[in-house]
């Protein structure tokens, strides 16, 4: 008799701390998802302030075309890229590449004092920074939601229930083509 | 806990709030029907919920006006709003509460609304004038989490219900009062009155423990480590209470109805007012001094600071060069 109750017991224990289980997986999925549409919403942004960028410069700068071109192309794949880990490594592709064209835009003092650049020099420096910001929250998230569907007893039933491991925002090391770093001193600025 | 789990917890304190203000308005409400008649006993009751569903609906009016905070045109409000925003993205809302200036040179800031997308989050301009960009983004990540943790709505309803019991309660020594007076005859009062006083020392705790419990100061620790948490930086937190401590001046609007909202608590140099007041003026010193809350900040983040601060370029004087 004493028996069935432990066994009981047992089950009951078993189901209840399933269930509280499953309910936390549920919740911190739901809050992952929320910080990606919150870093996509940026990404979005960004990408729809290069062209007007683009055109601000070329009006003072039309023969830079090689860094309009990488902005251009740079833009283009991170409105391809299609997960966390892709989107990441398009967008610092595309930090690189506006940061060389805010070097060229250095060298057009009319255009560094145009109110239209500074606008968006602004707005730019300010989806960066937004960027940055729910990108934090979001590898938050997705390292608490991963821990716990690797690590027991999650790791028992997420994978049947569909709940799969989520990827970071950030570009893969190694994917990445090695950085040129220049280490001779700059002649001039 | 979850952020999701923190919303619940404060979700279920929020409940109890309202069936313990539930369970008191109805038992003054049957006092004052077996002290007098039936009608007096309605007509409060009805008063008590019309008067509690007009404050809550009208709460955020009601803060912005007893603490001057306006409503800027968006493009005078563009580098503050900007801030807000990131760091509203950074606490991993989907929304953005609403900025609004409260025109006062002593540096404070405060969160109020009842669902984040219905909050606002009232900053001071002296605030804007004193501390630099980081200490800013701190101050209102600490606003920030309030308002992700519906710190806000629980401290409105408690808030709403304590001026609810106090206008029922004053109501009712009022009529007591009067029919004691013997005006019409009628002298009840006697017995009535004991039996009344004997009740309102009974609840008057109960009340006292719910508004505590929604008033804790556990909550200000809370948004300090949730800002430190959301920011990345304990640091900029614990800088910026520094910097507000150092500061000398208080807010103008320093009513005590709203001073639990802030950042920074006006009761704490408003402490020699006639003590005799009101009992509930107490309760409402929710906030743990700022020095052992840099204290709390610097033993999670394993730093020291200083005990002053150099002078830094302040957000504002940022601002007026753009």
């Amino acid at each position: 008799m004493i028996a069935v109750w432990i066994v009981l017991a047992v089950g009951a224990v078993l189901v209840v701390s399933f269930v509280f289980g499953f309910n936390h997986l549920v919740r911190l999925r739901n809050e992952a998802n929320t910080g990606w549409s919150n870093i996509d919403v940026q990404l979005k942004r960004r990408a729809d302030l290069i062209p007007n960028l683009v055109e601000a410069v070329k009006g003072y700068a039309a023969h830079e075309r090689g860094v309009f071109d990488s902005i251009t192309e740079a833009r283009s794949s991170l409105l391809r890229a299609d997960t966390p880990g892709a989107a990441a490594q398009a967008n610092d592709v595309l930090t690189t590449a506006l940061g060389r064209l805010f070097a060229v835009a250095e060298a057009y003092p009319d255009l560094k004092a145009s109110q239209n650049f500074l606008r968006l020099q602004d707005e730019l420096t300010d989806t960066e920074d937004k960027i940055a910001a729910a990108r934090r929250y979001y590898n938050a998230t997705v390292m608490r939601y991963n821990t716990r569907i690797q690590s027991f007893p999650g790791v028992l039933y997420a994978g049947a229930l569909g709940f799969t491991a989520r990827e970071f925002f950030e570009a893969e090391e190694g994917d990445h083509a090695v950085p040129q770093v220049d280490l001779t001193p700059p002649t001039s600025k | 806990m979850t952020l999701q789990e923190q919303i619940r917890a404060n979700r279920l304190r929020s409940l109890v709030l309202i069936g313990g203000f539930a369970v008191i308005i109805l038992i003054l409400a049957a006092l004052l029907g077996a002290a007098f008649n039936l009608w007096v006993g309605a007509f409060a009751l009805a008063g008590a919920l019309i008067y509690a569903v007009f404050g809550i609906i009208s709460s955020r009016g009601m803060v912005a006006a007893m603490t001057g905070a306006q409503e800027l045109p968006p493009e005078q409000l563009r580098p503050i709003q900007q801030l807000v925003d990131t760091v509203a993205i950074a606490a991993g809302l989907s929304v953005t509460p609403q900025v609004r200036i409260i025109d006062d040179p002593a540096p404070n800031a405060f969160a109020t609304g009842l669902t984040p997308g219905k909050s606002f989050i009232g900053i001071t301009t002296g605030l804007l004038q004193t501390m630099p960009k980081r200490e800013l983004e701190a101050v209102i990540a600490h606003e920030m989490s309030h308002v992700r943790n519906r710190d806000t709505r629980l401290m409105t309803l408690a808030v709403v219900f304590a001026g609810v019991i106090a206008l029922i309660a004053n109501i009712a020594f009022r009529t007591m009062a009067f029919g004691g007076g013997g005006g019409r005859g009628r002298n009840r009062g006697g017995p009535i009155v004991i039996v009344l006083a004997v009740v309102g020392f009974l609840l008057a705790p109960i009340a006292a423990g719910l508004l505590k419990m929604a008033l804790s100061r556990r909550r200000e620790y809370l948004a300090d480590a949730t800002a430190a948490e959301i920011l990345n930086d304990p640091e900029a937190v614990a800088m910026a209470l520094r910097r507000l401590e150092m500061d000398p001046t208080t807010v103008r609007h320093a009513d005590v109805s709203v001073a639990h909202m802030w950042i920074e608590s006006p009761t704490s140099r408003v402490q020699d007012a006639p003590p005799g007041g009101s009992a509930l003026a107490g309760l409402f010193d929710t906030h743990p001094p700022l020095a052992s809350r840099i204290e709390a900040l610097e033993q999670a983040g394993g730093f020291k600071l200083p005990d002053r601060l150099p002078d830094e370029q302040p957000f504002l004087g940022v601002r007026s060069t753009t």
